[in-house]
């Protein structure tokens, strides 16, 4: 092997690193060490001045290994792998040393940091040094999709598609298209119909001659690997198996169960509701209570569920503007009708969203703030005899006043959650979940349909509570992906796969029951294993398992694991430990 | 008349020592029975404790590089092997680890786990045989009317040879076979060509499951551990199979996998393939993949069914492995 140049760069990140990390003695301590050339720190490694400074020093200092100490490798990088590229190197001549998520953004004390940055940036030093070339492989693409889910983001990505002349296999787990779109009488801002969004859209699809509709239908098993998916589709007791080169996850959301809140009385009230029952409501066309009477006075809770540490932390991004919307709704059927919008906070973003809150305050609506933090308002039957059939006590915020609100209906407005075989799905589909159970995308900012499986893709709400024109951007964003792969005709695959040295083979076989995804075979006449490189996804599990080091797990090897702890555990590392335990 | 330079090339000078060892590699030596004069007819035998009365000061003496190869077998125990082996590297022009002890540590290398404190509490305090009630324990100078007694340092770790010496080669066993033994020597006394420093000699790159005649498939799912004694062995499944540890998937072939053939599993004594830097630590992780459940209070029930996990682990090779000691 060639003498490692190496060129190390630590990233300022702007204050994100530098106000917590000397980045000028990290770059000190690193200078001196062996194999380094050439070591400097910049405000943002990332921007194209930054790139810059790498690409010129590779070509003026003939470097051949680089270390970006700097963010996570999973946002950053496949950038500095590019400029690698740029420069003529091999993109794998390169390490990067997280500064910023696993030091700056976890530590306050500045030398502990300081102490732990610089460990971390010898351990990528000593491990790039052991970086060997590696060689991007191409696989055909089979022009199949499979899509998963029949709601309006499956249905948008499968007519796009199909559009462009190209096979969809669209599973439906329930009885019919259309998902959770269907089931609303009218959409915010623009107060369209839910029905006339999503039927054309089911009417085109099901007698499309590319589309291939499966109600009732369930996926139970995924192999293969990008371009080259099978699927095991299971549609009653019929068994089919179908080919297909990418997979688009778009299986959507469910609305949370209210009765976990004792405070809002659901299903011990018959006047406490859920918001999508009443959109059934409106779609049935009459706003009444279980009696069958006009309601007087309604009050709609917001954030059930959503933005409550004990129940979901996030935000469900739809509620505010779907109660703004049937605020209206309410106004237009009952003119007298008053109308209570108890929110934690109005967030009603999004293109034409806070002009729909301003009109909606015009129209005798009445809004109150309840503290999400402190105590929720509680709702109970009102044995007063005085106007309504309910009464909620709430202390509104604003004023600071415990109040009594009269209602006959109360409306909940559910968070959005994720559905309860998300875990099965993501299993099946090689997704990760994050801590919400929603599938987790490539990269947020730069990658957000993508998954961290090649050619497996996620849309609409499955990611996340999304609204309506989100999850089509989702959805025509997921099928650009899967068109572009299609029309390329082949697809690199990713080359840190696990192979065997057959000289050391002893053909024990250890390895073949351990791999996860089935690419390992033992060839009975060289009585030794072998990787299928394509299947392989390089997760190490069979480098491990096996006892002679034949399985070699390219890029993540022996040599360059052992001199990353190395370099880890070398003296600078050691004494920032001894100082974090003296505090 | 013109000389026969093959008749006059001068004879190798052979060393053979034994530093922290049993004494079966210098047996070993001897194994070559009759074949030993074949050996003498190629080497003159300069210095071997076990068999000719030479002295310490005698090998002092001689000229730096005067002996063509030393095979040096046992561990580094005591500041006596270290100078030995530091003099026979000055003296010899190969210096080749012989054995498990040299290779990698050996048995002695065990007392790892342990320190010199330790073991000279239990050895001359606490062991149930020992009597001693003035609770002497050895020191390397002890004052006495007719002047300083001088005894070898015993050091708080096992080292194997080349941590305290250049080594060029590695002849690994427990001990060599005798075979592999004579084949190296022919090769270096013949001048065959040799392989690159630093090399494994007289052992194979692929394990001893290559050799190994048992039948084996990829079900290596065990569900209890069995100690030898404790199972009737069908002499032909792989003893992993039946939950019996053996580390033959994660040591060298060579020794012509004489254990497995006895139907006793194999001990690990050839140390591990190249690419290894800690066979104990594989073999860990090998069995690891093979515990069938996936329930962590089952797994440590049956990884608890393992018998002194680190002496059948590091059984030959602690003091060369990653772990090498303890600590404190």
């Amino acid at each position: 092997m060639e003498e490692p140049r190496i060129g190390v760069y630590v990233c300022w990140c702007g204050t994100n690193i530098s106000k917590t990390v000397d980045v000028e003695q990290v770059t000190a301590a690193v200078s001196k060490l062996p194999h380094v050339i050439i070591a400097r720190n910049y405000k943002y490694m990332c921007s194209d001045p930054g790139q810059d400074l790498i690409l010129k020093d590779i070509r003026e200092h003939q470097l051949n290994r680089v270390v970006v100490s700097a963010c996570s490798p999973r946002i950053h990088e496949l950038t500095f792998r590019k400029v690698l590229v740029n420069a003529g190197l091999n993109p794998y001549l390169f390490e990067m040393a997280n500064i910023r998520e696993q030091v700056s953004w976890v530590h306050d004390d500045r030398d502990i940091a300081t102490g732990k940055a610089t460990s971390l940036v010898k351990a990528a030093i000593q491990r790039v040094a052991h970086h060997e070339p590696l060689e991007k492989r191409r696989v055909d693409i089979h022009p199949a999709t499979l899509i998963i889910g029949g709601g309006i983001t499956g249905l948008t990505a499968a007519m796009e598609i199909a559009d462009s002349g190209n096979q969809v296999h669209l599973i439906e787990k329930s009885g019919r298209l259309g998902g959770m779109v269907s089931l609303l009488h009218q959409t915010h801002p623009h107060l369209t119909a839910g029905n006339e969004l999503i039927q054309p859209l089911i009417d085109k699809a099901q007698p499309h001659p590319k589309v291939r509709v499966w109600l009732n239908s369930q996926i139970e098993e995924v192999t293969g690997y990008v371009g080259n998916f099978r699927a095991r589709i299971r549609s009653g007791e019929e068994v089919e198996e179908l080919d297909c080169g990418n997979i688009i996850v778009a299986t959507g959301t469910k609305p949370f169960d209210p009765s976990q809140i004792p405070e809002y009385g659901y299903g011990m009230l018959p006047g406490v509701i859920t918001s999508l029952e009443f959109e059934e409501m409106l779609r049935k066309g009459k706003i009444v209570t279980k009696d069958g009477e006009s309601p007087c006075d309604i009050a709609i809770i917001h954030c059930v569920g959503s933005r409550n540490m004990e129940y979901h932390p996030y935000c469900s991004r739809v509620c505010c503007t779907t109660a703004l919307k049937f605020a209206n709704q309410i106004r237009a059927a009952l003119p007298d009708a008053g109308i209570y919008q108890l929110y934690a906070d109005m967030r009603s973003f999004g293109k034409g969203c806070e002009e729909f809150y301003m009109r909606t305050s015009r129209r005798g609506v009445i809004f109150m703030m309840f503290d999400q933090k402190g105590k929720l308002p509680v709702v109970k039957p009102n044995n007063t005899g005085g106007r309504g059939r309910l009464l909620i006590s709430t202390r509104e915020l604003l004023s600071g006043e415990e109040i009594e609100i009269p209602a006959d209906l109360v409306i909940l407005m559910v968070a959005s959650e994720a559905r309860e075989d998300a875990r099965e799905t993501a299993h099946l589909t090689g997704i990760s979940l994050c801590g919400n159970q929603f599938f987790i995308e490539k990269h947020p900012k730069l990658d957000p349909v993508a998954t961290t499986t090649d050619g497996v893709f996620i849309a609409g709400s499955c990611q996340g509570p999304k609204d309506i024109a989100d999850s089509v951007s989702q959805a025509r964003a997921a099928a650009a992906r899967v068109l572009a792969s299609i029309l390329c005709g082949s697809v690199e695959v990713e080359v840190t796969t696990a192979v065997v040295n057959d000289k050391v083979c002893c053909g024990c076989q250890t390895c073949i029951s351990v791999c996860p995804y089935h690419a390992i075979h033992f060839d009975e006449e060289k009585r030794v294993s072998e990787v299928n490189e394509i299947l392989c996804k390089g997760c190490g599990t069979c480098g491990s398992a096996c006892p002679t080091g034949a399985i070699h797990a390219r890029h993540f090897t022996d040599d360059q694991i052992l001199s990353q702890i190395e370099g880890l555990l070398s003296p600078i590392t050691l004494k920032a430990m001894e100082m974090a335990m003296e505090d | 008349m013109e000389p026969n330079t093959k008749n006059h090339k001068p004879k190798l000078k052979l060393a053979v020592y034994w530093a922290a060892a049993c004494g079966g590699c210098c047996v070993s030596v001897l194994d070559v029975h009759e074949k030993l004069y074949q050996v003498t007819e190629l080497a003159d035998l300069v210095f071997w404790p076990i068999a000719l009365d030479i002295k310490y000061k005698d090998v002092e003496a001689l000229p730096h590089g005067f002996i063509d190869v030393t095979l040096f077998n046992g561990a580094i125990r005591n500041s006596e092997n270290q100078y030995m082996a530091m003099l026979l590297r000055e003296k010899s022009k190969i210096m080749v680890a012989y054995g498990s002890c040299a290779h990698l540590g050996g048995i002695p290398g065990l007392a790892n786990f342990s320190n010199r404190e330790a073991i000279f509490d239990r050895v001359y305090h606490t062991s149930e045989s020992t009597v001693n009630s003035t609770g002497t324990i050895p020191l390397p100078n002890v004052e006495v009317p007719e002047g300083t007694l001088h005894i070898p340092v015993f050091f708080d770790e096992v080292k194997p040879l080349d941590k305290v010496v250049c080594v060029d080669y590695y002849l690994p066993g427990c001990p060599p076979q005798t075979e592999r033994l004579l084949e190296v020597f022919t090769a270096i006394a013949t001048g065959a060509e040799l392989p690159s420093k630093k090399s494994v000699i007289g052992a194979w790159d692929k394990t001893q499951c290559d050799e190994c005649e048992r039948k084996k498939s990829d079900k290596k799912t065990i569900k209890r551990f069995f100690r030898p004694f404790e199972v009737e062995d069908d002499g032909e499944t792989c003893f992993l199979e039946q939950g019996i540890l053996c580390m033959g998937p994660a040591t060298r072939g060579g020794c012509g996998y004489r254990c497995i053939k006895g139907n006793a599993p194999c001990r690990g004594c050839y140390g591990p393939p190249p690419d290894v830097h800690d066979p104990g630590a594989k073999m860990m992780s090998a069995i690891g993949t093979m515990i069938d459940s996936n329930a962590p209070e089952e797994i440590s029930e049956i990884v608890d069914q393992i018998a002194d996990p680190a002496g059948t682990f590091y059984r030959f090779s602690l003091p060369a492995s990653i772990i090498r000691r303890r600590i404190s």
